[in-house]
């Protein structure tokens, strides 16, 4: 056998596994979406053209969510990562109990997101979660924070970076923890302070570290759906409505899977799209270096 | 202030309302759930009920096992939220090969159910004749294109909490009621004037489609297959229901209350009007808190001049196609929606039951106060959309009901895109009849 298909046959397994788990469902949405199977055609799954496609771009709803969807991962992996990084930061620090603590920073992390979910709705519950509680005992009446859609999306927001920061931090504390200690220490010989060593050394070489896990939050953040489902069902009124939580409607309550096939497949090329702008930005500044 | 143990209640409620994702995901991977028959006798009719239900007729399910020998009962206990039992169902049907024989259904699903080509008729294992000793509410969407889909197991509709301490009567119509709740609320009394489920979710399509037949419009014209949102009557209706949360008869949380939200609420002596369904009752019995003895129901009222009604919201059970046990499922059927059971669910649980032999029963009428109000309101209930696109309809009209009770949007203007936008769903199906 020669030494080019070697390497190929080692990898057989994952690649057969990554085909079986990725590229078929991919393969199968993208050819679902072309078709029509709904209560319509009594679930057969008939060709329409492009007519799911047609329907997404004049769908309003779509737009909404994709908008909708779009603020919620910009803003909750923006601050995930300008928090995860300050906790790495942190916790990189020589201190007594640092391993102790880098355990307990995991915990939000740890718990079943429906688990977490549904935590936050029973604390801003109203009249009768603690936070509700705490606002009664000061004397003030009780404040309903899932009926307005401001407050409950920055509650949304609140809640995927409660338990998603820790990630982030694990993932750039790997990424500090990974940089040679002496070229730190030749600066701070040099007379840098801690920002001139955050700017000039770690943060360059945390940058494919960032990159990581950007990526990984930026394609969870668009498929999420379990938040959303149980802290506030996509209300009031749909302005916390995902687009996964749309396209988990028309497939499980509407019984429309090409249309559904469609909707994931369009929120898979925004993020495909996203990311590899990310990448192309990343590689540009690596070149300006 | 509401007690530590309100507190503690509310948050067994939410825990309660877990939405199914574990229990979907055990679906997918064919684990079963908790099953009231291990063994494996010669035929096992397998059911998937929602929680409540499940854990109700649980007495009723071992009776029918020792019983027999020849058919025995497997109850899968599903979640306790009713659409999240739908999304379970519809799991597993789209899997091709249901692990289950019988479902329970709630009355809104029938239609979509038949037209996805997943449940059985019924009439050739049950007879023509299978509904004729119930009461006419109950038949109510259970059979339609000469086919019998579903045979209901409880006639429960919605109905109005009130308090007795507070008043020597209940309100007769809409304006009394709002009338009564203010006067209570600006007499110190209570904190609030009445609680119902306004979370964008099907509780408030049930609340919407109440208050629009209260002040004479409707949500659906069953004789063109169209919505019908644009009345003047329609309009009326939801600057009532917006008003109750402006004027602050109703707390601005109800545009986030369930059931269990408005049920926490109301047992915490607070409020003197609830809307909700006759489980509420049982509970409310059992609490033994400031309102134990001082509730009394009633059926929905209307606005003045016109007849109030609750929604339908009756359970069934139906047979999933491709069953391959007809006879042995007919008979459970028969057992589970059959007039001794019904009994027994009216005793223990409090559920309305579907028969007219059980009203007519004066031992069960004596016991069970509660009948003579659910009666009464079976006289007028009010059916949800009979389409298969009931899902598509409602989810439209809960957006812009939500929409309409946390102020993003006006009645006039809620209405409207709630009519264009169901009209565009209608027409893009082609669909402007019942099935």
């Amino acid at each position: 056998m020669s030494a080019d298909l070697l390497p190929l046959l080692w990898m057989a397994p994952a690649l057969l596994l990554l085909g079986l788990v990725f590229l078929w469902p991919w393969v199968h949405y993208c050819w679902l979406s072309f078709h029509a199977s709904s209560l319509l055609t009594g679930l057969a799954t008939l060709p329409n053209g492009g007519a799911n496609w047609q329907r997404l771009l004049q769908d309003g709803r779509f737009w909404q969510d994709a908008l909708q969807t779009v603020r919620f991962a910009g803003v909750s992996v923006g601050l995930e990562l300008g928090l995860g990084l300050l906790i790495a930061l942190l916790l990189h620090r020589p201190s007594r109990g640092r391993g102790l603590l880098r355990a307990l920073v995991l915990i939000p992390w740890a718990l079943p997101g429906t688990v977490m979910a549904l935590g936050w709705r029973w604390i801003l519950n109203d009249p009768h979660g603690p936070l509700n509680a705490l606002i009664q005992s000061l004397g003030r009446s009780p404040f309903p924070f899932l009926t307005s859609p401001s407050t409950t999306w920055a509650f949304t927001v609140l809640a995927d970076v409660w338990k998603t920061t820790p990630f982030v931090a694990i993932i750039l504390l790997a990424g500090l923890q990974s940089i040679p200690r002496d070229l730190e220490e030749a600066l701070r010989l040099e007379g840098a302070g801690h920002w001139t060593v955050l700017r000039r050394l770690q943060w360059p070489l945390l940058t494919p570290y960032v990159s990581l896990a950007l990526l990984f939050r930026l394609a969870q953040a668009f498929g999420v759906f379990d938040l959303i489902q149980l802290l506030t069902g996509g209300g009031p009124a749909g302005s916390t409505e995902s687009l996964a939580s749309y396209a988990y409607l028309q497939a499980m309550r509407f019984l429309d899977f090409g249309y559904s096939a469609t909707l994931m497949l369009a929120t898979f090329l925004m993020v495909l799209v996203l990311s590899l702008l990310w990448l192309g930005g990343m590689r540009l500044v690596g070149a300006r270096r | 202030m509401p007690s530590l143990i309100s507190r503690r209640r509310v948050l067994q409620g939410v825990l309660a309302s877990v939405p199914s994702s574990g229990i979907l995901a055990n679906q997918f991977l064919g684990a079963s759930l908790s099953e009231s028959a291990e063994a494996s006798p010669a035929e096992t009719v397998r059911i998937l009920m929602p929680a409540p239900l499940a854990d109700a007729t649980a007495p009723a399910v071992r009776k029918f096992n020792l019983r027999h020998r020849d058919v025995q009962i497997a109850v899968t206990r599903g979640p306790l939220d009713t659409e999240t039992l739908s999304d379970l169902a519809t799991s597993s049907l789209l899997l091709g090969d249901s692990p289950f024989d019988l479902l329970l259904m709630d009355v809104s699903w029938t239609a979509r159910y038949v037209a996805a080509g997943w449940l059985q008729p019924l009439e050739t294992l049950l007879g023509d004749d299978a509904l004729a000793g119930m009461v006419p509410s109950a038949r109510l969407g259970n059979a339609f294109g000469g086919h019998l889909w579903r045979m209901p197991l409880s006639g429960d509709t919605a109905l109005l909490y009130w308090r007795t301490d507070l008043m020597p009567r209940p309100p007769r119509d809409t304006q009394e009621l709002a009338a009564m709740a203010r006067a209570l609320q600006d007499q110190g009394k209570v904190r609030w004037g009445y609680v119902w489920q306004g979370r964008q979710y099907e509780g408030l399509s049930c609340v919407l489609l109440e208050v629009l037949h209260g002040f004479g419009g409707r949500w659906w014209d069953s004789q063109t297959g169209r919505t019908d949102l644009m009345s003047a009557e329609a309009h009326e209706a939801f600057h009532w229901l917006t008003n109750l949360v402006r004027q602050g008869i109703s707390p601005p949380g109800v545009a986030n209350f369930a059931e269990n939200d408005a049920l926490q609420l109301f047992l915490t002596g607070e409020v003197a009007f609830m809307r909700n369904w006759p489980y509420a009752w049982q509970l409310i019995a059992q609490e033994n808190g400031p309102v134990t003895g001082k509730v009394g129901v009633t059926p929905l009222v209307g606005a003045p001049g016109h007849q109030g009604g609750g929604t339908l919201g009756t359970w069934g059970l139906s047979l999933l196609a491709g069953s391959p046990r007809p006879m042995g499922a007919a008979r459970v059927i028969r057992w589970l929606t059959g007039t001794d059971v019904q009994r027994d669910l009216v005793r223990s649980q409090g559920y309305a039951p579907t028969w007219r032999s059980l009203y007519e029963d004066g031992s069960l009428q004596e016991s069970h106060p509660l009948m003579e109000v659910q009666s009464q309101a079976l006289l007028h209930p009010l059916v949800r959309p009979l389409t298969p696109l009931y899902a598509q309809i409602s989810d439209v009209l809960q957006r812009q009901g939500n929409a309409l009770l946390t102020s993003t949007l006006s009645p006039e203007v809620a209405l409207a895109r709630a009519q264009r936008q169901s009209e565009l769903i209608l027409r893009a199906a082609g669909a402007s009849t019942d099935p």
